[in-house]
């Protein structure tokens, strides 16, 4: 007679095969949790998440809100990719997007009348509102860059710090120098010479994908076929060893911090550009913390990433429809996201065992023999 | 009017809006004391606070008394921290990674709970609160007894915690072992103390103090929920850890200067002065950021801080 049992393994198995199933077991669970979360509202949980995908991938116009949705993820989670792996924990990206949306506006700002970008065609202007946005928000996170390879500082916190202090300057600039006249807080309407193009008609994805993907492809050829790029990752894996090779471990640092805030501070940009138009409090909404998880789910790879990005975004736009449409509660998604991340972290302990049937009488000698 | 008169009614006003606004982050700090102490560096209590609110906020409007408020609200601190607890020792996984992704949760937790509580309720309830007590004698003294001597109940549990925090912390068995659990953990593996227990006591401890500093915020502060009720105050409490060096009276120390530039902001903010606001409210932010920059040479932070401990 066989029986199955669960044996233990020394390192986890790191097989393909393990990985994809585990992962799949993972994002079927939260699912699942999701599912039972609807059941109180009265809704049939199939219907729900049939509605969902519909919505965010399904149709022109919802996919259209899935791929605006995913151009700021994807830009965050590429910044996470070059910050984390080479060993910078960095969490400010929420800060950098903010400083970034600031910059994108004053630069925006300059193509009003008698403003020095005035009548500038966009061609001209895409590049100098994407050099003083990446330039701003690389200074931003360059304070805790260099903060951590000059001083040794701690970045988690400091980085933690900079997201509240950024969010500051921002209400003191639509309070102040850059505000409208008039009642609200907010800068004035941006000019429409200025917004990211609309890709298609019906459809509200605008320029800011295309952006966003060409960052995926430089990141991806910078990080992982480049030379640069392998001093960043050696970077990350083990500084000691890094600086035992020869490679300054401290300007390599500084050096994905400048990288992160830059990318980070694209997705402002991306947003101000091609959602916004203006700059008002409370703009980031956990865009800055959305992104990191996605790079997670993503694998820290530049092509994990995007394809995470659009899983999340798609899975946010749905949800909004299931609020409007069924009544359910937005939230209930956002719970499923952020489980299928935790389960996914968790399966690793799956992968400590393996399943083995065995024989009862092969168990029964081994009893025998001690 | 004199002058003195304006500026002690000022004083008056101020700190003892000082004092009320430090005691969540205190209790937040105290609990991650404990949790840094024993190696982990628990982010989760921002989600864990905001967790603390609603169970308080719901569980009081249904029973209409915050006291079994204030105790659901750190049963489901608790129940929330042994998940985190379990992720942080037994899973292994990314102290940090962990803590911002529960933070995420939690938000879901919180709005899913308020919509599935209140339902269609028009309008926000007032939850039944605690009343300010005034001490008899020491409330009257001039300046110094409305500022300490007239609050709630909770803020003189909170001042009498710290002393028993650091107790606990300095003179018990229980306190050196977590400790140790936390400086050298294969050394305290050696003398034969459970790494997990105490990083498991930690958490707990963590998440039972911050989800009652969640609570504090609805049935001392305002009485009403909202979700952006906590608002950082988790991440802030992180920094009075920090700059508390990891000891409870330096955190009530630390916790009364943050509390003191938020009340500040607000009086200034009536009095009209030219200086933006959000120049004084980033202060402790930056005065944080100098602390942990390392120019200030290295803080001591537990040696095993943010590792996980796995037995050889």
């Amino acid at each position: 007679m066989k029986i199955l049992i669960l044996e233990r393994r020394l390192v986890p198995s790191d097989s393909a095969l393990a990985i994809a199933v585990t992962t799949a077991l993972s994002v079927l669970a939260a699912l699942l949790i999701g599912g039972l979360l609807m059941i109180p509202f009265g809704a049939n949980p199939f219907q729900a998440y049939y509605q969902l995908f519909e919505a965010g991938f399904a149709t022109w116009r919802g996919f259209g809100f899935t791929l605006v949705k995913a151009a700021p993820l994807i830009m965050v989670g590429l910044a996470t990719i070059c910050a984390w792996r080479t060993g910078f924990a960095y969490l400010g990206f929420e800060g950098c997007l903010l400083i970034g949306a600031a910059a994108a506006t004053w630069t925006a700002m300059q193509a009003l009348p008698g403003g020095f970008l005035e009548d500038v065609p966009f061609f001209a202007f895409l590049p100098v509102v994407l050099m003083v946005s990446m330039c701003a928000g690389a200074i931003w996170s360059g304070i805790v860059g260099l903060l951590k390879s000059r001083f040794g500082g701690n970045e988690v916190i400091t980085s933690l710090m900079m997201n509240y202090i950024a969010v500051f300057v921002v209400q003191y600039l639509v309070s102040g120098p850059l505000r409208a006249p008039g009642d609200l807080p907010q800068s004035p309407r941006l000019p429409q010479e200025t917004w990211l193009p609309y890709l298609f008609d019906g459809s509200r994805a605008h320029l800011g994908i295309v952006i966003a993907l060409i960052a995926s492809f430089v990141v991806w050829v910078l990080l992982l076929k480049s030379r640069i790029g392998y001093e960043l990752i050696v970077t990350g894996l083990n500084p000691k060893a890094a600086r035992y090779g020869g490679i300054n471990v401290g300007s390599r640092q500084l050096l994905a911090a400048f990288l992160a805030g830059g990318l980070a501070a694209v997705a402002g940009m991306v947003d101000i550009l091609g959602i916004h138009h203006r700059l008002v409090d409370g703009l980031a909404e956990g865009t800055g913390f959305i992104g990191i998880v996605v790079a997670l789910l993503g694998g820290l790879n530049p092509l994990g990433c995007v394809l995470a990005a659009l899983l999340y975004a798609g899975l946010s736009v749905g949800a909004d429809a299931m609020q409007r449409q069924a009544g359910l509660p937005a939230s209930v998604i956002f719970i499923v996201q952020s489980l299928i991340i935790l389960f996914v972290l968790a399966s690793d302990l799956m992968r400590y065992y393996r399943v083995r049937s065995r024989a009862t009488v092969v168990m029964n000698t081994k009893v025998e023999s001690r | 009017m004199s002058e003195g008169f304006v500026f002690s009614v000022f004083l008056v006003a101020w700190l003892s809006a000082a004092a009320r606004l430090s005691i969540p982050l205190l209790l937040a700090a105290l609990g991650e004391t404990f949790a840094e102490r024993s190696g982990v560096l628990n982010i989760g209590i921002e989600g864990t606070m905001l967790l603390g609110a609603i169970t308080s906020y719901l569980v009081t409007l249904w029973s209409g008394s915050p006291w079994i408020g204030l105790v659901a609200a750190m049963f489901v601190g608790l129940l929330a921290n042994v998940f985190l607890a379990w992720m942080y020792v037994h899973v292994r996984a990314n102290q940090v990674v962990v803590g911002i992704i529960f933070n995420i949760l939690a938000l879901g937790i919180t709005s899913y709970s308020y919509r599935l509580g209140m339902g269609d309720v028009a309008g926000p309830q007032k939850a039944e609160m605690f009343e300010p007590i005034a001490i008899p004698v020491l409330s009257s003294i001039p300046v110094l007894g409305p500022i300490l001597f007239h609050h709630s109940i909770l803020f003189y549990l909170t001042i009498a915690l710290v002393a028993v925090a650091s107790f606990v912390l300095y003179r018990t068995r229980f306190g050196l072992q977590l400790r140790a659990a936390g400086e050298n953990p294969r050394a305290a593996s050696a003398a034969g103390i459970s790494i997990v227990q105490m990083r498991y006591c930690g958490v707990l401890i963590s998440g039972a103090a911050a989800a009652t500093a969640g609570a504090y915020l609805v049935l001392v502060q305002i009485g009403l929920f909202r979700e952006t009720i906590v608002a950082g105050q988790g991440f802030i409490a992180l920094a009075v850890v920090i700059f508390g060096r990891w000891d409870p009276w330096k955190a009530a120390l630390a916790a009364f200067v943050f509390g003191a530039a938020d009340a500040l902001q607000l009086s200034l903010q009536l009095y009209q002065i030219g200086l933006p606001p959000q120049l004084l409210l980033s202060i402790p932010y930056i005065v944080t950021i100098i602390a942990m920059s390392g120019m200030l040479g290295k803080t001591h932070q537990p040696e095993a801080l943010m590792t996980s401990w796995r037995r050889e």
